[in-house]
């Protein structure tokens, strides 16, 4: 009996370690997020939203032209990225289904979804910015569009593959040509997983840094010239954070908030559309 | 070939493709090519970064780079060594504090939790994932440093610095920004990866293997730790590999609290630098070809290690998958 | 004849409200085979999980009314489920191997119980594979894995290990559904050997099975036992209408 004992108390010391596991890893995301609340809202204000930054060590000013810049380098970045992911999840979960060839891609993809940033970046300035001889916004879209692309990809995979195949048989019957059974039917079927999709990667790719180091790199002034350099707000968090001024680093916090709680706002609405339209899981 | 000699004729089912409408084809072409962007992204930038570095390769060659230790613009001299210690040390401690928490994690979700906390908790910890690195060196920077300077590592330097053997690890000037601060950040970060790989992978344990182990009078624990971790055990290789990708390539969460410092040093409270904290640090300010070069270099081999290693996951994960089909 | 458990006034609610088993009063006598039958969904599976309180792992279940095991309510808050299902095996639908060698498998149980020595425990396991007469089979792969087994020898693997415990009685869930006929009959023929030494309770959806390898028999419908008897009385002379209809094939 005295073992017995000894293994009940085992498996309750073991199950009460792992619901601290779990307790740790919230304890990590209220704090963190507790400190962008508590820091971030201090700098919050109209001004800091409508201005463009005040001269180094003079205090006050905004960050109009980081809010632009950022959302023309993410709009463009959709613009380019989404098209080519959708279209080449289709193809993948289309034409190639089953094939051996769909199977290589989507795992080339997968791993492409988690490769370093920062490497898209270098990559970028070799074919972008080392060419053209400077910074520009479009280098930014463009390195932001490349990390897009395999995710948006494998959404579309996976969403259409969710689509009955019955569904498409029911069209072909009715003497539908393919593309327009793809369009018309199946599309339609998966719009809502698709939408969702591309709303997650938006605001993946809204919160990256590395990759714009290098190719958008940072604008002080005002700027809606996507040939030209451009700030952003994740780069301008970098600069300000690591600068010398108090007010800077106030600066930093309340980007930070802003742009943490968008993402976070987008990503749980994301998810809580996919749970409900696909089931649990 | 019986069929031939019964003289019946196979005729092959038509194809759904290609249609006699010509927009078939040409949205078929359209998708392909849309697919093979992927393919076309990952030797693109294979080759690039080859070629941009080329003039490091030649000079350095492969292992006379990875192996050495110096990083001098100034006498134009540059190897790998001290950023691959960077990366290789604080990789591993994230992955030393991560994997345990986010096991912890999987059981406590799949296992134990009563149902209506399952799905909370497990978002509330996969949100983690969503906030962006920069928010994590931030954060890491103003808030966790100066916690650690001054609460956590001399707490570590007057116990386990005065450990034989683990001692080294933790002596020096406890400053906050330092190799074991990032690799603190870097394990929160991935956390979430592992924890929901796991996660996934115990909930592919069938049910009627779990239940058969508690008919022969096992306590909970004893079927998670006799049963569901072993029946898991390539997805979880595959979430720590996937991890250790991530861990490896992260960039701005570690570029605060590292220090930058081109350094092998034996205490986790030195600064240093990873790979990614120099290409962020040192990328735009490279003033010749070398530096330049050795830095597309750096890129180069931070490119195929990831690669390597999260191919290698994807192995695991994807054996693991083929060989218990979500059984339920 | 001995009396080795006494189910009364069995109520069984799935999730706290909808009703599962109703008023199931039935008694099960030592070394014999009870067989459950009934069409699909009425409860007798859900019976057999009564016994060795697996229904305890899902949260929102409940019983009402007794099981007397060794003269004690099974049901009762006291009882300490490691203990009563170490009592009580029990052996599936379809073979559950854990990830590990034969050898292991059929030592886990034994190891749970603090038994490490090696002479013991390979004398133990020996005994059990012999019992479940799959030992001729695995006596040289005993460190193989036990995925490397058909699914029949997987079954006997499974009753082995359930077996190597000592249990009192064995609880039987359709286990030959997922096998061909011959390993089918093997399965029976053990069935049949082992209740010797231990009680044996067995679902199945298999009329045949049931009228060649219990002595008893209980027919179970939408939750209620409709009749309980001597197997060959419930295939030949039933009393019930309802069971006489169902044993000879008029609905199913």
């Amino acid at each position: 009996m005295k073992r017995e004992q000894k293994r009940k108390l085992q498996s309750v010391v073991a199950l009460t370690l792992s619901m601290l596991a779990a307790l740790f890893g919230i304890f990590w995301l209220v704090f963190i997020l507790g400190s962008v609340l508590v820091h971030g809202a201090r700098a919050l204000n109209a001004s800091f939203f409508l201005n463009d930054p005040t001269p180094p060590g003079v205090t006050g000013g905004g960050m109009r032209n980081a809010f632009v810049g950022q959302l023309l380098i993410t709009l463009f970045a959709t613009i380019m990225g989404v098209p080519v992911g959708i279209l080449g999840g289709t193809f993948l979960a289309e034409y190639a289904r089953g094939k051996r060839l769909s199977h290589y891609v989507s795992m080339l993809a997968d791993i492409m979804v988690t490769v370093p940033t920062i490497v898209v970046g270098t990559f970028i300035y070799a074919i972008m910015v080392k060419p053209l001889g400077h910074f520009s916004g479009w280098a930014g879209a463009v390195a932001l569009a490349v990390i897009m692309i395999p995710v948006v990809l494998r959404t579309t995979e996976n969403m259409l593959t969710l689509v009955p195949w019955t569904l498409r048989e029911a069209a072909f019957a009715l003497g539908a040509p393919y593309y327009k059974v793809i369009i018309q039917v199946v599309y339609r079927g998966a719009i809502t997983g698709i939408f969702t999709g591309v709303l997650l990667s938006i605001a993946r790719v809204a919160g990256e840094t590395a990759p714009l180091l290098f190719t958008s790199f940072n604008n002080s002034f005002f700027s809606g010239n996507m040939n030209g350099p451009i700030a952003s707000l994740t780069v301008t968090i970098f600069q300000y954070a690591m600068g010398p001024y108090d007010d800077w680093h106030q600066q930093a916090w309340a980007a930070a908030l802003v742009i943490t709680f968008a993402i976070l706002l987008v990503t749980i609405v994301g998810r809580m559309v996919i749970k409900l339209r696909y089931g649990k899981k | 070939m019986k069929k031939e000699a019964a003289g019946i004729k196979t005729q092959k089912t038509k194809n759904l493709i290609l249609g006699k409408d010509p927009f078939d084809l040409l949205f078929y072409m359209v998708t392909a090519v849309a697919a093979l962007a992927v393919l076309a992204i990952t030797i693109g930038i294979f080759f690039i970064l080859v070629r941009e570095s080329y003039p490091a390769i030649k000079k350095f060659g492969v292992f006379g780079f990875i192996f050495a230790k110096d990083w001098d613009p100034y006498r134009e001299i540059f190897g790998a060594a001290t950023n691959l210690f960077g990366t290789a040390v604080t990789t591993c401690l994230s992955l030393v504090i991560a994997i345990p928490v986010a096991i912890g994690i999987a059981i406590f979700v799949t296992e134990i939790a009563p149902d209506f906390l399952k799905g909370p908790i497990g978002g509330a910890i996969e949100l983690l994932a969503a906030i962006p690195s920069i928010i994590y060196g931030l954060w890491g920077f103003f808030t966790l440093a100066p916690i650690m300077a001054n609460h956590v590592e001399p707490l570590l330097m007057d116990t386990l610095g005065k450990l034989p053997l683990i001692g080294p690890l933790f002596q020096g000037t406890p400053m906050g920004i330092d190799m074991l601060t990032a690799s603190v950040i870097l394990s929160i970060m991935i956390i979430p990866f592992t924890a929901s790989i796991a996660r996934d992978s115990f909930n592919l344990t069938p049910e009627l293997v779990k239940e058969s182990a508690y008919a022969v009078g096992a306590t909970r624990w004893e079927v998670v730790k006799n049963v569901v971790i072993p029946y898991s055990r390539l997805g979880i290789f595959g979430g720590v590999a996937l991890s250790l990708g991530r861990a490896l390539g992260e960039t701005m969460a570690v570029a605060f609290v590292l220090g930058n410092n081109h350094q092998i040093t034996t205490s986790l409270f030195d600064a240093a630098a990873t790979i990614t904290v120099t290409l962020a640090n040192e990328f735009t300010e490279a003033s010749s070809k070398m530096y330049t070069a050795s830095l597309f270099y750096l890129a180069l081999l931070l490119f195929v290690l990831s690669f390597i290693i999260l191919a290698v996951a994807k192995f695991f994960l994807v054996r693991y998958q083929k060989k218990y089909p979500g059984e339920q | 004849m001995n009396l080795d458990m006494q189910i009364k006034g069995l109520n069984f609610y799935y999730g706290g409200r909808h009703m599962a088993l109703q008023n199931i009063n039935l008694d099960i006598y030592k070394n014999t085979v009870t067989a459950l039958i009934g069409p699909s969904g009425c409860g007798k599976t859900t019976l057999l999980r009564c016994f060795n309180r697996m229904h305890d792992l899902y949260p929102g279940n409940k019983y009402e009314g007794e099981i007397i095991f060794q003269n004690r309510n099974i049901l009762s808050k006291e009882t300490d489920l490691i203990d009563l299902r170490s009592r009580i095996g029990m052996v599936f639908q379809k073979p559950t191997p854990f990830p590990m060698t034969i050898f292991d498998n059929v030592a886990y149980g034994l190891r749970l119980r603090g038994i490490r020595k090696k002479s013991v425990l390979s004398e133990k396991v020996e005994l059990a594979l012999k019992q479940s007469a799959i030992w001729d089979e695995v006596k040289d792969k005993l460190h193989q894995s036990a995925y490397a087994l058909s699914g029949g020898q997987q079954q006997r693997l499974v009753i082995a290990r359930a077996l190597a415990v000592e249990p009192e009685a064995l609880l039987f869930d359709e286990p030959t559904s997922a096998l061909d006929p011959i390993s089918t009959a093997k399965i029976e023929e053990l069935i049949d050997g082992l209740k010797e030494n231990v009680t044996i309770i067995i679902v199945t959806h298999n009329l045949q099975q049931a009228a060649r390898i219990s002595e008893w028999t209980g027919f179970l419908m939408l939750g209620e036992l409709v009749e309980f008897d001597r197997t060959e009385k419930i295939f030949t002379v039933p009393k019930e209408k309802l069971t006489e209809d169902y044993v000879t094939g008029r609905f199913g």
